[in-house]
C-alpha cells in the first residue's frame, strides 16, 4: 500500500475514529481532540492533492473484497478538488469553533443555558467523516452511506442551536430523510438491472442496455432526491429556516459544505454512473430551467431580507442555481461536443468549490456579528464595521467571490460557463448570469453596507463594547477564508487539469 | 412462474401505494408525530419495493438485500433522531392548547 492509498482510507476512518473517541472526552479535550484530527486530516489531503496533480489515479480496495459488494475509495479529480476544499475549510472552521466555543451552539445544563455545545465535536468529525467518503466513493452504495451520514449529523449539528433551531432542524430532517429515500429507489433500481453497485460497472451494464427507461426512471428518481438534498428552488424552503437558526459555526459548514456533498453524488449519477440516455434531455432542461428560476428567485427574495443570516442563505439558493444553469450544456447532446461538456462540467466544480469557501466565510462573518451583538437584524448592526474592521474585509473578500468576480474561482466558473454557452449558442444563459451577478451585487451591498455606515446612536451599539483577544482572532480565521477566496481564483487551471483525472469521458 | 410474477407485481403495487400514501401524508399533515411516521411509511414503501425487485430472480439478489439491511438502519436512526426532536418541541410548550400534554 503506498501513502497516497493510506491516506484515502484514513481521510473517511480517522475522522470517525476521532468523533468516537470525542464522545467519551470530557468538553476541553473534545477541542483538543478536534483540532488535532483537522489537523491530521488537511495534512494528509496533501499526498492525494499531489498524486492527483501527477495524473495519477490513486484507488483503494478496502480489505481486499472487490466490487460487487467491496468498498472501493477512488480519488479521481472531483474527489480531489472537493477534499481539498473541504480540507482547507474544515480545518479553518475547526480552529474558529475552538477560538470561540460560543459559535458551536448552546447547551442546556442543569441551571441554565450555557454557551459552548460539547455535542458539537463528534458530529462535525462524523459529518466529515461522511463528506469525504461521499468524495472519495466508488460505488453508489457507499454514496448513500455517507450521504446519510452527513445527512444526519448535519441535522443534528442544526439542533445544537437551542430552542429556536429545533423546528428548523425536524423540517430539515424530513425533507433530508425524503430526499435519500428516493435516491435509494433509484439506486436499488439501477442495482436491479444491472446487478452492481460499482460506478463503472454499472455504466458497463447500462451501455449494454437496450431499453433506457429504467435507467431514466432511476435517473429521474435520484435527481428529486438530491434535487431536495441541493435545495433546488421549488424544494429550497427548508434550507433558510435551518441554515440561518443553526449555531454560527455550524451555518458555514451546512451552507459551504454539506450541499457540495449532494452536489457530487449528483455529479456522480450523472456523469459516472449512466451513460448519455435517449430520453434525458428534457430532465437537464428542467435543471436548467429551475437553475435558471433559482438565480433570479433567490437573490430577488435575499434582497427582501432585513436580517444578515436569513439573506447569507437566500443567496445560497441563489448560487444553487447557478451549478443547475450547466446541465443542459453538461451532457453531450447532438454535436456529441464532449470538449463543450467537458467546459460545463469544469464550470460547476469551480462554481461550487468557490461558492464553498467564499459563504463558509460571509456565513461565519454573520454568525460572529450575531454572537456578538445578540441580533442579526441589519438596522441594529448599523455601523458595526468601525469596531471590526478586519471582519468587514473579510467580508468583502467573500463577496468578491460569490459575485464571480476576478480573481475568485467564481470568476473562473462563470468564465468557463459562460465560454461552453458560446459553444454551444446557448445565448439565454448569458442574460441569467448577468442578472446573477447585478443581483448579488445588489443584496451582497444591502448587506454588507450598512455595517460601514455612522451608527445613529453613538456608543450605544453592542458592537460598541470591547472586543477580546478571542474575538480578534475569530475574526482573523473569517479573514483567512477571505483571502483563500481571492488565492483560490488563481488556481483555476490547476483545478481543471486535476479534474481530467478519472474523468467519465 | 406466470404466478411467481403475479405475486411480485402485487408487492410493487403495495409498495407504490405505501409510497404514495405516506409522500402525500407528509406533505399535507400538520402534526410532527404523523408526519414522522408518514416518513416511516415512505421508507417502508422503498424498502419493500427493493425486497420486491430482489425476489424476482430464483437466487434472492444479495446487492439489493444489502441495500435493504442498511436502509433499515438507517430508518431507525432517523427516526430516533426525530424522535428526540419532537419530544424536545412539544415538550418546550408549556401549555399546549389542544390539551395532549405530555
Amino acid at each position: 500500500m503506498t501513502f497516497p492509498q493510506f491516506a484515502l482510507g484514513a481521510l473517511t476512518l480517522l475522522p470517525l475514529l476521532g468523533a468516537a473517541a470525542a464522545v467519551v472526552l470530557p468538553h476541553p479535550a473534545r477541542r483538543i481532540t478536534g483540532v488535532v484530527t483537522a489537523v491530521v486530516i488537511a495534512l494528509l489531503t496533501v499526498p492525494v492533492l499531489v498524486t492527483v496533480t501527477s495524473g495519477e489515479l490513486p484507488e483503494l480496495v478496502l480489505g481486499g473484497f472487490d466490487a460487487p459488494l467491496g468498498i472501493h475509495l477512488r480519488g479521481d479529480g472531483l474527489a480531489a478538488v472537493f477534499l481539498g476544499v473541504t480540507s482547507l475549510v474544515g480545518l479553518i472552521l475547526t480552529g474558529y469553533a475552538a477560538i470561540l466555543p460560543k459559535s458551536t451552539g448552546t447547551f442546556l445544563s442543569a441551571t441554565a443555558w450555557v454557551p459552548g455545545h460539547p455535542g458539537f465535536w463528534p458530529l462535525w468529525l462524523g459529518c466529515w467523516s461522511g463528506l469525504n467518503a461521499v468524495y472519495l466513493s466508488g460505488d453508489l452504495f457507499n454514496l448513500y452511506v455517507a450521504l446519510e451520514l452527513v445527512g444526519l449529523t448535519a441535522v443534528a449539528l442544526v439542533a445544537l442551536g437551542g430552542r429556536k433551531s429545533w423546528e428548523p432542524a425536524l423540517r430539515y430532517l424530513f425533507v433530508a430523510v425524503l430526499g435519500s429515500l428516493l435516491f435509494l429507489a433509484g439506486v436499488g433500481l439501477l442495482a436491479s438491472v444491472t446487478g452492481t453497485l460499482d460506478l463503472q460497472q454499472t455504466r458497463e451494464a447500462l451501455g449494454g442496455l437496450e431499453d433506457p427507461t429504467p435507467a431514466l426512471l432511476a435517473l429521474t428518481l435520484m435527481t428529486i432526491g438530491l434535487g431536495m438534498k441541493v435545495a433546488l428552488l421549488p424544494m429550497h424552503r427548508w434550507l433558510v429556516p435551518a441554515h440561518s437558526s443553526a449555531p454560527s459555526v455550524v451555518s458555514p459548514i451546512l451552507s459551504g459544505l454539506v450541499l457540495k456533498a449532494a452536489l457530487v453524488v449528483l455529479l456522480r449519477c450523472w456523469l459516472w454512473a449512466v451513460p448519455v440516455l435517449a430520453g434525458a434531455e428534457w430532465l437537464t432542461w428542467l435543471l436548467g430551467g429551475l437553475g435558471t428560476a433559482a438565480v433570479l428567485a433567490g437573490s430577488v427574495l435575499a434582497l427582501r431580507q432585513d436580517r444578515l443570516k436569513p439573506l447569507v442563505a437566500y443567496s445560497t439558493i441563489a448560487q444553487i442555481g447557478y451549478w443547475f444553469l450547466a446541465f443542459p450544456l453538461l451532457l453531450p447532446g447532438e454535436n456529441d461536443d464532449a470538449e463543450l461538456a467537458s467546459g460545463a462540467y469544469g464550470a460547476v466544480v469551480a462554481l461550487a468549490a468557490g461558492h464553498a469557501i467564499a459563504k463558509a466565510g460571509l456565513f461565519t462573518a454573520a454568525g460572529f456579528l450575531k454572537d456578538r451583538c445578540g441580533t442579526d437584524e441589519i438596522a441594529a448592526l448599523r455601523g458595526a464595521g468601525a469596531h471590526h474592521p478586519t471582519l468587514i474585509l473579510a467580508m468583502g473578500l467573500c463577496a468578491v467571490g460569490l459575485l464571480g468576480l476576478p480573481i475568485s474561482l467564481g470568476f473562473t466558473g462563470k468564465w468557463q460557463l459562460a465560454t461552453a454557452a458560446v459553444g454551444a449558442e446557448h445565448w439565454w444563459l448569458f442574460l441569467v448570469l448577468a442578472a446573477g451577478t447585478l443581483l448579488s451585487a445588489g443584496y451582497l451591498l444591502r448587506g454588507i453596507a450598512p455595517l460601514l455606515m455612522q451608527a445613529e446612536v453613538d456608543d450605544n451599539t453592542p458592537a460598541a463594547n470591547p472586543v477580546t483577544v478571542r474575538e480578534r482572532t475569530g475574526e482573523l480565521a473569517v479573514l483567512l477564508l477571505g483571502v483563500a477566496t481571492l488565492a483560490t481564483g488563481l488556481l483555476g487551471a490547476w483545478v481543471s487539469t486535476m479534474l481530467e483525472v478519472g474523468s467519465w469521458w | 412462474m406466470d404466478f411467481g410474477m403475479d405475486t411480485i407485481t402485487w408487492y410493487l403495487l403495495i409498495a407504490a401505494v405505501m409510497v404514495i400514501f405516506g409522500m402525500v401524508r407528509l406533505l399535507l399533515v400538520r402534526d410532527l408525530l404523523a408526519r414522522l411516521i408518514a416518513l416511516d411509511v415512505t421508507g417502508i414503501g422503498v424498502l419493500l419495493t427493493l425486497v420486491a425487485l430482489a425476489a424476482r430472480s430464483d437466487a434472492t439478489d444479495p446487492v439489493l438485500q444489502a441495500l435493504v439491511i442498511t436502509g433499515l438502519v438507517i430508518a431507525v436512526a432517523f427516526t430516533g433522531l426525530g424522535a428526540v426532536l419532537i419530544r424536545r418541541i412539544e415538550g418546550q410548550q408549556d401549555d399546549p392548547p389542544g390539551g395532549d400534554a405530555p
